[in-house]
């Protein structure tokens, strides 16, 4: 028996004890084809998956590797079968390759014939396939590469694609490091994606995705496309890059609802890429529009499905994605594994936040009792008005002003989903709102004299949760939430792990009504922050 | 042999008693029933059955010498060894072998091959002895750390214990049904297979095992009808160490004649085979087992099998070792491969030197207890309600954890998740919330977190709110002082009477008894409800009969005992032949008749028969018999000169000529 701190459990989650003297050397060891799946304070857990280890096999990682160090780090005998399947799985990556042929142009070859040959054979990729030139090459046509990847990886033997890119239109970009420079782990992410081709990189919020954004596009030395959610997101990518590159306002062009640019740098959101008349996707001419030598795509967790058909036709540009997670709600991580490409780069939170980039955040969750007249209106409530009665319950506010109160002076976000209750909110506390009818130009006007400290308390809504930037919110009350889903619990504590003032503690407090179907969805905030390994505290409104 | 035999007979006659025990051991068949006397063993010896039986067991180079033994027909030792091309010692070690398993016998002309075996084919016809009979052919091996494969085969047996042990305790619970063949729908394996994260041919595996090892069988469950359930040596199985638990599985396994592998494939007829059912057994499988694993043990250590060579190069060992025995070898030995890694016995490649000693029938239970994790007594507690147990449970903690917290994660560690639901289960089964809280800071190595404190206490508060209770009858009346005056009677101590309200009581005396009671008492009762007894019983664990086996020692005990007293029916059945006179030297039973007619055989003597032809005529004849087959005897008879057909019930004496 050999003392190591990582145990291997049979059902392929690894537990890693962090208090042990290897922690860190075993962390390390394992990121790169282990997918860290919850990390409270003293047993983190990871886990095996089929593409997290071709994750690690597109690094350059082989079964050997992988096994000898479950072996060296594992506490106990590790089960013979999970070695063999590891390494079965391992070797499905790779066995067939996307290629250019000289002659025939995009070609699937394979030195493993009974799989090129059980692959000719599955219905889903029939269509895709030209003519078989020998024995282990077939021809590909080029419009189904993207395609094809995506149906290989659903058969299990997902393709490496060596068939390269084209360069694309050249334009200078640099970064302009005067007075600031790239965080060592931002380079990083940059230089790993760079060497990789297309790839994923993934950092937590508030890590400065933006500036590896840069980064790429300042390698890549080409006219590029950015993806983003939103058009607030798409002005500070703007603001961002005229700030911290080479590149000035007038070649950065914004292709949104309102305005339409082409430029040798553009910023389009997803919504107007999805936006469909007649059965059509007008402008989707935007992505042939110039021959652009890098795709950015912002918040990949949140790629709708028709830019993913869109992203197979365009195998042919180097693509990177930036997110805070792989996991997306809709479980079709396999499909940015073979879109957009394997994950690159990825540093779990927490580190960040030991590195002092990140603020730690304090998250509190506080219980509010719900007088005997509301609950019995409650417990008599139709199913799916439940949820609204308990997140607007009266008492809140009066929990939410003495959290304000108590954090007097710090800039303070309270976030809500009915807007009632917002308004309701904003009248106590006298402050604005910010919600989905506000204008874009009053929204930006409010959160740039936020972000002065101008004002010092905004209410807002749900529009607040994605990419927008707040650098200076210290304290965040959310006093309602549409079913603390993970991705939403990520995006929220993101606006707070901004780098507080003088290593500022940052509080994010929850006010849940007891005895509620409220109280159920903190309990999984509860368990997803504290598996983010955050410390995690309950308290009665009455002890604030 | 200068001198040599008369007949087979006469040289088993000669043999000292533990020589002759040898053969019996050897060639089991012999010795049951228990022969009359040595004439009777030796034509036993001769039979058809008996000799392919003990062909079946001799190598590659017993048969080519046996094979060169028939073709000479009356030979000598050193013209074999000459015409043999392998080298002369092993050669003459298998001639002995011959010898010894009353093969070749030393006839008075020379040594010479059991008569039968001239008309048996000796080997398959496509297994050629041509060529070298060098010995067996060696095994392609690599090199592998010796503690890496302890290592990864104390792994695999740690699983397979916590397997066993997850699959009947769940089954303990909620039986599966047994089919009306024996056997275990398909339905349930699937279960079992995706409860335990296994495929269905390893959950295949640990079910057929744990039925070789007396853990699993069939018996009523609640309502009576058949279903697999763990027996009451389960509960003795779970009480050991985890060591000691392999070693009973593990021997279990090697010792079973079922092929758990054919699980789920289909039958000639193409009908699905389900596990359990009685006709999966193969009669060759544990030797090929064994085998597998003697020749596996016989590698130096720091040795494995090669990854792609070890397996056919083990096949052709044993094609070697028994060149007789059946097509299926390679496939029982590429499951013997399959099942020893599941079961921690091999490990990549190799046996592990734990699992060495099970073959020489020893305890292998310390070694293999040095390789397993400790069991540890803490756990560790963290803010998302999970608990880690970084290692194997003390049993005890492990039950109670079991009770507060649910099982997420299984191996070598557990990770436990405290829930509403568990936390309640825990309160039902009469945890207060303060023992809660002992509980869980008490065995946790780390500070309590505040959520598990708060999910304790929030639980605990909407515990019981409601209460439901266990009441045989009530009594109820609308004066109380007539319910209080019965309260403090004298006889009410007995009945077991409580005052939920002023005007109700309950007890927990049922109806039937109570009333008398209370009419005794002075209470003129009425029957309110007839119907309004509750009774609540919580179903207990159900077990079955362990199936009788007999210990291994006892077994060999008693063989031995057997062969004895064989040996000792043998030598009174000579001595009283011996002493018969010469005139009655003319046997009249059938069997009697055999043993003579097979003696004059290989002696090659002329014999005079009685024979009884289709008319019922009795007629003695001169005869040169030739050979015994299926109840007929092939001899040259001289009167009418020429080759017959004999049919030995008709045979009524046979006395020399």
């Amino acid at each position: 028996m050999n003392d190591g701190p990582l145990i291997v459990q049979s059902d392929k989650t690894l537990l890693l004890e962090v208090d042990h003297a290897r922690a860190g050397d075993a962390r390390k060891a394992i990121a790169p084809f282990a997918e860290l799946e919850r990390s409270p304070e003293h047993v983190h857990t990871y886990r095996l998956t089929p593409l997290g280890l071709w994750n690690a096999r597109a690094a350059g990682h082989d079964a050997e590797q992988v096994v000898d160090t479950l072996l060296s780090y594992s506490r106990y005998a590790v089960p013979h079968a999970l070695l063999v399947d590891i390494a079965e799985t391992m070797a499905r990556y790779g066995r067939l390759r996307l290629e250019k042929h000289p002659v025939h142009g995009l070609v699937l070859a394979s030195n493993d014939r009974p799989v090129l040959e059980e692959v000719l054979r599955a219905k889903k990729v029939a269509g895709m396939l030209g003519d078989r030139l020998d024995q282990d090459t077939v021809a590909v046509h080029p419009s189904e590469r993207g395609n094809l990847k995506q149906a290989l990886l659903k058969l299990g033997w997902p393709a490496e694609d060596f068939a390269g890119y084209v360069d694309g239109e050249a334009h200078a970009i640099k970064l302009a490091e005067d007075g600031w420079s790239l965080r060592p782990y931002q380079a990083e992410a940059a230089e790993s994606f760079w060497h990789g081709g297309s790839g994923v990189v993934v950092l937590p919020c508030g890590a400065g995705k933006t500036l590896v954004g840069a980064a790429a596009m300042a390698h890549a030395q080409a006219t590029t496309l950015i993806l983003v959610t939103n058009t607030v997101s798409a002005r500070q990518w703007k603001d961002e890059l005229v700030k911290r590159t080479s590149l000035t306002a007038d070649e950065i062009g914004e292709y949104s609802g309102t305005t339409k640019e082409i430029r040798p740098v553009t910023i389009a959101t997803y919504q107007v890429l999805t936006t469909r008349r007649k059965g059509v996707y007008p402008h989707l001419e935007l992505l042939d529009a110039r021959d652009w030598g890098l795709i950015v795509y912002d918040e990949v967790h949140l790629l709708p499905a028709p830019i993913f058909r869109m992203t197979a036709d365009l195998q042919a540009r180097r693509r990177i994605g930036l997110t805070a997670t792989l996991v997306r709600e809709d479980g079709r991580e396999g499909d940015v594994f073979s879109l957009i490409g394997p994950k690159r780069y990825d540093a779990p939170w927490k580190d960040i936040e030991a590195q002092g980039y990140i603020a730690p955040a304090d998250c509190v969750e506080v219980r509010v009792t719900l007088p005997s007249a509301d609950r019995l209106a409650y417990a008599t409530a139709e199913p799916e008005e439940r949820y609204r009665l308990a997140s607007c319950a009266r008492e809140k506010v009066s929990v939410v002003e003495r959290l304000v109160a108590k954090h007097q002076g710090a800039p303070t976000l309270v976030i809500g989903q009915y807007l009632d209750q917002l308004h309701e909110l904003a009248e106590d506390l006298d402050a604005p709102v910010i919600s989905g009818e506000t204008p874009v130009k009053e929204r930006q006007r409010l959160f740039e004299a936020f972000r002065s400290g101008e004002i010092g308390l905004l209410v807002v809504s749900k529009v607040a949760n994605f990419s927008i930037d707040l650098p200076s919110a210290e304290v965040a009350i959310q006093v309602s939430g549409s079913y603390g889903s993970r991705q939403e619990e990520a995006q929220r504590l993101g606006r707070l792990l901004r780098p507080g003032r003088d290593g500022k503690v940052a509080h994010f407090y929850t006010v849940v009504s007891r005895d509620t179907v409220d109280a159920d969805f903190a309990a999984n905030r509860q368990r997803f922050l504290a598996e983010q390994g955050y410390a995690y505290r309950i308290m009665d409104a009455d002890d604030i | 042999m200068d001198r040599g035999y008369r007949s087979l007979a006469d040289q088993v006659r000669a043999w000292p008693d533990d020589r002759l025990s040898r053969l019996l051991v050897a060639r089991p068949d012999l010795a049951t029933p228990a022969p009359q006397d040595s004439a009777q063993l030796a034509a036993r010896a001769a039979t058809r059955s008996s000799l392919v039986r003990a062909l079946d067991g001799l190598d590659r180079l017993e048969l080519t010498v046996l094979d060169a033994l028939i073709s000479a027909g009356q030979t000598t030792d050193d013209q074999i060894l000459n015409n043999v091309s392998a080298d002369r010692h092993s050669t003459r070690a298998a001639l002995d072998r011959l010898r010894d398993l009353a093969l070749a016998w030393d006839s008075t002309g020379g040594l010479r091959a059991v008569t039968g075996l001239a008309d048996l084919p000796l080997v398959a016809p496509d297994v050629s002895l041509a060529g070298p009979a060098d010995g067996p052919p060696a095994l392609a091996t690599s090199p592998r750390d010796a503690t890496l494969v302890d290592r990864a085969g104390a792994g695999a047996a740690f699983e397979a214990v916590r397997r066993v042990e997850l699959l009947l305790d769940g089954w303990g619970a909620a039986p599966p049904g047994a089919l009306r063949s024996g056997g275990l729908g398909v339905r349930d394996l699937k279960a079992a297979a995706a409860r335990l994260h296994v495929d269905e041919p390893t959950v295949a595996l640990f079910i057929e095992v744990a039925a070789a090892a007396g853990l699993l069988a069939t018996g009523p469950d609640d309502d009576g009808t058949l279903g697999w359930l763990p027996t009451v040596a389960f509960d003795g199985w779970l009480a050991q160490m985890p060591a000691e638990r392999w070693t009973v599985l593990a021997r279990a396994w090697i010792g079973s004649n079922r092929t758990s592998a054919l699980v789920g494939h289909r039958d000639p007829a193409g009908k699905v085979w389900n596990a359990l059912v009685p006709e999966l057994v193969s009669p060759t499988v544990i030797e090929t087992r064994r085998m597998t694993l003697t020749a596996m043990a016989a590698l130096p250590t720091g040795e494995v099998l090669a990854a792609g060579t070890g397996g056919p190069s083990v096949l052709a060992r044993l094609e070697w070792l028994r060149p007789r025995r059946p097509k299926s070898r390679a496939a029982e030995i590429a499951w013997t491969f399959t099942e020893s890694a599941v079961l921690g016995i091999t490990a990549l490649g190799g046996l592990a030197s734990y699992a060495g000693s099970l073959l020489d029938g020893e305890d292998p239970s310390d070694a293999l207890a040095a390789l397993l994790p400790e069991p540890v007594d803490h756990i560790l507690l963290q803010a998302d309600l999970t608990a880690v147990a970084p290692g194997p449970l003390e049993a005890s903690l492990a039950r109670r954890l079991g009770v507060v917290a649910e099982v997420e994660s299984r191996g070598g560690a557990t990770v436990y998740r405290f829930t509403p639901a568990s936390v309640r289960r825990a309160m039902d089964l009469g945890w207060s919330a303060v023992e809660l809280h002992d509980f869980v800071a008490d065995v946790s190595r780390t500070p309590v977190p505040q959520p598990l404190t708060y999910l304790i206490d929030d639980t605990a508060r909407t515990f019981g709110v409601v209460r439901i209770g266990f009441a045989e009858a009530f009594l109820r009346a609308d004066d109380e002082h007539a319910l209080t005056e019965l309260l403090h009677h004298p006889a009410a101590a007995g009945m077991g009477l409580r005052r939920l309200a002023p005007t109700v009581l309950i007890s927990t005396t049922p109806l039937d008894v109570l009333l008398p009671q209370l009419r005794e008492a002075g209470v003129a009762p009425v029957v309110e409800a007839p119907d309004g007894s509750l009774h609540v019983a919580r179903p207990d664990a159900q077990r079955a009969r362990t199936p009788r086996r007999t210990p291994d020692g006892v077994g060999t005990a008693r063989d031995a005992a057997r062969v004895a007293a064989v040996v000792t029916a043998v030598r009174a059945g000579d001595q009283a032949a011996a002493a018969r006179p010469a005139a009655t030297t003319e046997t009249l039973t059938p069997i009697g008749s055999l043993a003579a007619l097979r003696e004059a055989i290989d002696a090659g003597v002329s014999v005079v028969i009685g024979y009884v032809d289709n008319h019922g005529t009795r007629t003695d004849r001169v005869i040169d018999p030739l050979s015994v087959d299926g109840g007929q005897l092939r001899a040259h008879d001289r009167r009418a000169d020429e080759v017959r057909l004999f049919a030995v019930h008709r045979i009524s004496s046979v006395r020399p000529a």
